[in-house]
């Protein structure tokens, strides 16, 4: 009797069930969004993500806008923030490693890193907006304000610190001997740079980015307030539009009947997928190619 | 005649298919210091962590035989009540980092929930740090956390700590090769008079260090018993070559 | 020099240039953002504004303390429920060894952390929400908590893998039998670091807005009562941002500033007992 209900035992079977715990809630997520949704994807089969009408008065549910929306709001917030991300990673982890300036600028990063999205929003809705339709009268289109492109600024700068602390790691960790046997050959900085640390650090620069991108793919509310929430398909950068997490946030509470809500439903799963499939990726290429990095 | 209180009767030791010690027999003699010799991967550490059964945290560790104290063999006895019998002192000091001094000379105690009265720990705790030669350094700093000794006072606080549960027998694993000179000396005379009390068995690379404090010595090759023998006897006329070579440096 | 030589050194030069430029631009947004939440919320910070509840567009004077009171229960709750599970976790996988059982739990605490904040709040509405049968503070708590809980376990996970080998094996020397080493000796070491990992994580889903939308829902009124909606800081923030009335947009920026100030503080406050408070060994 003493050996099975010994302290031991009776830890190692708690530990275990706090394992179980989370397997549980993950896979119970995915029911749960599965079952609530099944009867809209059952219903508009592949039609519900390459269908371009959402409209709930006369019932018509189908994401593609939305999954428009969240990729474009997205893809341009990376393209901003990428460069943006890689110069900062290169001067914290290569041209500034040490010294009050690294802390100074670390110290910014981790800042940004930590407002929380609702202010991003906010911020970006009395202060952002107003330059955005500032410059949509200067260039002579209508100046909503809101929109894909607002949205993207906002986003982009909420991502900086994602893209940046990850590849700023890698680059910091290149080895001593490869750098300098670059410029022992006679290579200046930018080319020791460019040719040897960036290709050895490329693992994690692009894991780097997908994290980032991963982030903003289920970012919520800094989107929501300067989007502009439409359900059309955005025909230029400066459209309103909607991204799934915004579309969700916007409607949920006003779903009232069956299928809407299930449509929303269904909206969260795809997002779900898609972010989880990123972030997955993303981590999974830290620890195969990244040794030593927690 | 010795009175033998350690046996260790055809043992072998297994990690998954590598045969790591061969059919030891051993017996180690009360009150006596054996060092325990052998070059890197002879499985002097295999066998010093299997008499207090610490080889069965490694993956894969299969053993068969018997060690036997006073008769009873502690391969078949509860783990936890044989290394209350058996203490070890490690390489690197290891002090428990959140306790004080104090508690960590009677942490043994604490983490069974052994109560003791307030006098009794107080003195447990000066008896040991006394027998380890630490209490004079100490005695005005009790209730302050080890970090600030230094390297050979953190291992004497090992060995008061593992004195204060009173064992039969005191397994050290290469006590001092990570102390300086002025440490080891320390330590080595502490060996010499814990003695007195005390059985202990020694693993160490420093054949010079065997030479000064052991008793005994035995001196283990690829996993084989090699010789076992008075270590005066051993150090001037060893019985087998082997034993030689290693002695007089020709391989470690 | 040669040409090329000269030319190279002139690309390094403006490499080193664009690189340093564009570092210290990225600070702007940063400095925008505290600045404009400085200059806009400072000016709402009264002692009525901590005291009184948000009043209704047209009269000044309001406050909130509704959504002071509800940030405190939300996340108080969401630490009772997220940190012994989260511990735990962490504890498993740091001590067990591998096998295809543990690999799942690994996956899975990757996904639960990366899921989006609003479908985590989709979740608990169809959880607890639609079990309950209306929006209270419970279901807001347990979805902060969801998210709390990948997060302890991680940073858990990560201390206890740094205590080292040594003093486990001390404490097993010494008879101590395997659970108790873990909660009395290697749990207090690493204990700096298991209450950063906590702190960051609080620091974290104080901000957080999309999980409470359909969950917390919000309550203009002082609540304390965890099964009826409940207000927060961010709930109060979107809800009042969002309106036309120029009062509430400056409880709003009011409310901003004091949640970035909470925030900045648990982030700091994570730092400082990392570094105070870490046992040496």
């Amino acid at each position: 009797m003493n050996k099975i209900f010994n302290g031991d035992n009776n830890f190692q079977i708690i530990t275990l069930f706090s394992g179980l715990l989370i397997l549980t809630i993950v896979i119970g997520i995915f029911i749960t969004l599965f079952v609530n949704s099944y009867e809209v994807l059952h219903t508009f089969g592949l039609d519900f993500i390459i269908g371009t009408d959402w409209n709930p008065v006369t019932q018509e549910f189908n994401a593609f806008p939305f999954l428009l929306g969240t990729l474009l709001t997205s893809f341009i917030a990376l393209f901003i923030a990428f460069p943006i991300s890689l110069s900062i990673a290169i001067f914290l982890g290569e041209l500034s490693k040490d010294g009050m300036l690294n802390t100074l600028i670390n110290g910014a990063v981790e800042l940004l890193a930590g407002i929380p999205s609702i202010i991003y929003g906010f911020w970006g809705l009395f202060v952002l907006t107003p330059l955005v339709r500032e410059l949509q009268l200067l260039i002579d289109i209508p100046p909503y304000g809101v929109g894909i492109f607002t949205a993207s600024i906002v986003l982009s700068i909420m991502i900086i610190p994602y893209a940046a602390s990850l590849s700023r790691e890698v680059i910091s960790m290149s080895p001593n001997e490869i750098k300098e046997a670059g410029y022992a050959l006679g290579a200046t900085r930018f080319e020791v740079i460019k040719s040897i640390i960036l290709p050895f650090s490329g693992s994690g620069i692009i894991a780097g980015v997908l994290l980032a991108l991963g982030r903003a793919l289920g970012e919520t509310m800094a989107v929501t307030m300067v989007i502009g929430n439409s359900h059309i398909i955005p025909d230029n950068i400066f459209s309103p539009g909607n991204t799934m997490a915004s579309l969700i946030a916007n409607e949920f509470t006003e779903a009232t009947e069956e299928i809407y809500l299930s449509s929303l439903i269904a909206i969260g799963l795809v997002l779900l997928i898609v972010t989880a499939i990123v972030n997955v990726t993303g981590k999974y290429i830290i620890k195969k190619f990244i040794p030593n990095m927690n | 005649m010795e009175n033998k209180i350690l046996k260790i009767k055809n043992f072998n030791a297994y990690y998954g298919d590598n045969h790591v010690l061969s059919n030891i027999n051993l017996n180690f003699s009360k009150n006596t210091v054996t060092a325990i010799m052998g070059p890197s991967g002879c499985g002097k550490t295999t066998l010093i962590r299997a008499i207090n059964r610490m080889h069965e945290f490694e993956n894969g560790a299969r053993i068969e035989g018997k060690i036997e104290l006073f008769g009873d063999n502690i391969l078949k006895l509860d783990p936890i009540e044989v290394r209350k019998k058996i203490g070890m002192v490690f390489q690197r000091p290891n002090p428990f980092p959140t306790m004080s001094i104090y508690d960590n000379v009677i942490a043994g105690y604490k983490l069974n929930g052994i109560k003791l009265s307030k006098n009794e720990k107080d003195y447990l705790v000066e008896e040991s740090l006394t027998k380890a030669a630490l209490w004079d350094e100490v005695n005005n700093d009790l209730h302050k956390k080890g970090a600030f000794l230094s390297g050979g006072q953190q291992q004497r606080l090992c060995i008061a700590r593992a004195l204060a549960m009173k064992p039969e027998i005191l397994l050290l694993d290469e006590p001092t090769s990570a102390l300086d000179p002025k440490a080891t000396d320390r330590i080595e005379h502490l060996i010499e008079e814990l003695k007195k009390e005390i059985t202990m068995v020694m693993v160490t690379h420093n054949i010079a260090q065997a030479g000064r404090i052991s008793d005994y010595t035995a001196f283990l090759y690829l996993g084989n018993l090699i010789e076992h023998e008075k270590t005066k006897k051993m150090f001037t006329t060893p019985k087998d070559k082997r034993t030689e070579e290693y002695l007089s440096g020709k391989f470690g | 020099m040669d040409k090329k030589l000269k030319h190279r050194k002139i690309k390094d030069n403006i490499f080193t240039a664009v690189i340093v430029i564009i570092t210290m631009l990225s600070t702007v947004p940063l400095v925008l953002i505290l600045y404009y939440l400085a200059k806009m919320g400072i000016s709402s910070i009264s002692w009525e504004f901590f005291v009184n509840l948000p009043s209704p567009p047209g009269e000044i004077g309001g406050g909130i303390s509704n959504a002071i009171v509800g940030t405190i229960i939300l996340i108080g709750l969401a630490m009772i429920i997220s940190i012994p599970p989260g511990i735990l976790l962490g504890i498993y996988l740091a001590e067990a060894k591998y096998s295809k059982f543990i690999g799942l739990v690994r996956f899975s605490v990757e996904i639960l952390q990366a899921t989006p904040s609003i479908v985590i709040g989709i979740i608990a509405y169809l959880w607890i929400v639609t079990t309950l049968g209306g929006f209270s503070a419970i279901s807001g708590s347990i979805a902060l908590g969801l998210m709390m809980f990948p997060l302890v376990a991680k940073s858990t996970e990560e201390t206890l893998k740094m205590v080292p080998n040594s003093i486990k094996e001390a404490s097993f020397a010494l008879g101590v039998p395997y659970y108790k080493t873990i909660l009395k000796v290697v749990l207090p070491t690493g204990l700096s670091g298991i209450i950063n990992g906590i702190l960051l994580a609080v620091a974290r889903v104080t901000g957080e807005t999309a999980p409470l939308l359909f969950t917390a829902f919000g309550n203009p009124f002082m609540s304390t009562d965890i099964t009826k909606p409940i207000n927060s800081l961010p709930l109060l923030i979107f809800n009042y941002a969002g309106s036309p009335y120029k009062e509430w947009h400056e409880l709003a920026w009011g409310a901003s500033f004091v949640l970035v100030i909470m925030v900045l503080l648990f982030n700091i406050s994570a730092k400082t007992i990392a570094k105070k408070w870490k046992i040496k060994y």
